[in-house]
């Protein structure tokens, strides 16, 4: 943009001359700038060319004061929008999801210990009914060593399978 | 307190704070610890002091007003979420500025908003009642003869290129020093100032071009030539 720029003055100069078209200079740079403008025509044309713009800019008026009406509005808009209360950090979503892990692995560490409680305390009474059963005589069920010894005891346990079966 | 404004004064027994004795510095400075340690009423001072300016800086920067609002809107609740981490070491304003300018820019690019480009000429009538105004030195009369300058100027304003629009509208129109806008834009002051003479000098380009019409643009280049 600025290489396309064609100016009369001076390279070394444009700032001095900034400041002399905006009433913004004095001591040494004025006298610098007045013995330089003596012998250089272009800044002195550079300085015409540009010294009414102060008063043309200067027409318009300056925004408006958005009045104390903004400053409620921003601030109502602080206290019912939870995301601006909330600060979120550069760390926020790492913490947020460590917090996640931390909840899951105690969940799990939890079930663990509970399974295996469990585990623990149903062990020994199963090994107890094992044994009461084995004290008890089975008055009911045929006893697969005895041999029978006559052909109505063999009739009896086919006819005793066969209702099994059915 | 025969010194302190109004505004600052009322919010000032709110937030507790002994503003009489305090330079303005000093007195932001308080309103900033105050509002980092969440004393809303000091926040809300603090927008009150410089949503003017920041409404200045994004209308030289987006040109709508519709949009102004809701930018500037935008930069005092960034503002608040990380006023924690502002150090105090520049001044509360620069870096308010800072944000200001980077929220401008996001909008921008985030809507694909182009800037305000004026497609219709300026009437003749227009053109030479500017013309009147500034060379004859006189006053600005009436609310319509303000709007028709404002939209003179907003006009040539567009011809010009998006930097030099608003280095001329924050330093002429709404009074920004050439230091502030170096820290705003992150330049050095001397290239402010040359920038800003440069721009002053395309400006003058359109305005000629516009009021005298037998003028070629950059007619003042000449001596450029003839230093050539």
């Amino acid at each position: 943009m600025d290489r396309k720029y064609e100016s009369p003055a001076c390279k070394g100069y444009e700032a001095l001359l900034e400041d002399s078209v905006s009433g913004e200079i004095g001591g040494s740079d004025a006298v610098r700038l007045s013995e330089h403008l003596k012998s250089c025509p272009g800044c002195r044309e550079a300085r015409e060319h540009v010294a009414p713009s102060s008063r043309l800019l200067r027409l318009a008026e300056a925004s408006a004061d958005p009045g104390p009406g903004f400053a409620r509005d921003v601030m109502a808009r602080i206290r019912t929008d939870k995301d601006v209360r909330v600060e979120r950090g550069f760390w926020q979503p790492l913490v947020s999801m460590g917090w996640r892990f931390a909840a899951t692995a105690t969940v799990a560490l939890a079930l663990l210990v509970a399974y295996d409680t469990t585990s623990h305390v149903q062990q020994p009474a199963q090994e107890t009914a094992t044994l009461e059963a084995a004290r008890i005589p089975d008055v009911f069920s045929p006893d697969p060593a005895r041999v029978p010894s006559s052909r109505d005891e063999v009739l009896m346990m086919v006819a005793e399978n066969e209702h099994g079966k059915h | 307190m025969p010194d302190v404004p109004k505004n600052v004064a009322a919010s000032a027994s709110t937030v507790a704070i002994p503003l009489s004795r305090r330079s303005k510095g000093e007195e932001e400075r308080d309103l900033v610890r105050l509002a980092q340690n969440g004393t809303e009423a000091a926040f809300e001072e603090l927008i009150r002091r410089h949503q003017q300016r920041v409404f200045a800086l994004v209308g030289s920067i987006l040109r709508r007003r519709e949009d102004v609002e809701d930018v500037a809107q935008q930069v005092f609740l960034k503002v608040f979420i990380s006023i924690k981490r502002f150090d105090l070491r520049s001044a509360f304003s620069t870096w308010l500025y800072k944000i200001t300018v980077n929220e401008c820019w996001d909008y921008l690019r985030k809507k694909k908003v182009r800037p305000l480009v004026y497609e219709a000429d300026l009437s003749e009538e227009q053109v030479s009642r500017l013309d009147g105004i500034v060379s004859a030195d006189r006053p600005v009369t009436g609310a319509s003869e303000q709007a028709e300058i404002k939209e003179t100027l907003d006009w040539m304003l567009a011809k010009l290129p998006e930097q030099d629009q608003q280095l001329l509208i924050l330093k002429e129109m709404e009074g920004f020093s050439v230091q502030e806008l170096a820290e705003v834009l992150g330049l050095n002051v001397n290239t402010v100032k040359v920038r800003l003479f440069r721009a002053r000098s395309r400006l003058m380009d359109v305005y000629r071009r516009r009021t005298s019409p037998g003028t070629k643009p950059g007619a003042h280049s000449a001596s450029a030539e003839r230093k050539r």
